[in-house]
């Protein structure tokens, strides 16, 4: 009889699991409020693009926002990332530019196909702005 | 050869609708097997030691080998 209630309540809870998190497919980081409308991840980048490209971004905000948008569960897109880095620039801060390579690699996790794609797409950013990536730097290796 | 753009968003999230279940699932089974395991067994033991157990002769078995204060072997 104890063997039912297990079997019954294991399911149950895998579906009040599915539920709980079913809100998470696009829009993996905004499950929180549901008093508005929903952004959709266009909106989401933009708007970071526009914090990071505030001209006379300082420091605090560089380092809050890149703070921020790492504790969301998402890797940030490229056009972001180039943001930030070009904030990095007009801030002469150029730890800080490795630094978010540094950062988005480990966002990656266990998925080793992120990287190499935000590489490719930033390499013409990180050329211009001449910031060396860790990889270059013999920085990745421990 | 260009990379084609990964899947940057959700990561966690979908990593945690696939694990957490399982992990539930395998946290009630450690403890079903467990309670069956271990402790029903054990509570088993206990209930049929028990049940055959007479109080008086053990109490007398313990007053003739000595081990009491209070209440000395019938001999002395």
């Amino acid at each position: 009889m104890f063997r039912a209630a297990v079997r019954l309540s294991v399911s149950g809870a895998r579906s009040l699991t599915w539920t709980r998190l079913g809100c998470t497919a696009p829009l993996a980081q905004r499950c929180y409020s549901h008093g508005g409308k929903q952004e959709t991840d266009d909106e989401f980048d933009a708007r970071w693009v526009n914090y990071f490209n505030k001209a006379d971004i300082d420091a605090w905000e560089l380092r809050k926002g890149m703070n921020t948008l790492i504790g969301y569960d998402l890797v940030p897109e490229p056009k972001i990332l180039d943001a930030a880095l070009r904030a990095c620039r007009r801030l002469d801060d150029l730890a800080s530019a490795i630094r978010i390579l540094e950062a988005v690699k480990d966002k990656s996790g266990p998925h080793k196909d992120i990287y190499p794609y935000l590489i490719q797409e930033l390499r013409p950013t990180v050329d211009e702005l001449g910031i060396s990536t860790p990889e270059e730097l013999g920085m990745d290796k421990l | 050869m260009s990379l084609a753009k990964p899947a940057m968003r959700g990561l966690l999230g979908k990593r945690l609708r696939f694990h957490l279940p399982i992990a539930f699932a395998l946290s009630v089974v450690a403890a079903a097997a467990f309670k069956y395991g271990v402790t029903e067994p054990r509570k088993q033991a206990y209930a049929d030691f028990y049940k055959q157990y007479d109080a008086t002769k053990e109490f007398n078995n313990m007053r003739e080998a000595g081990i009491f204060e209070s209440v000395r072997p019938t001999g002395k």
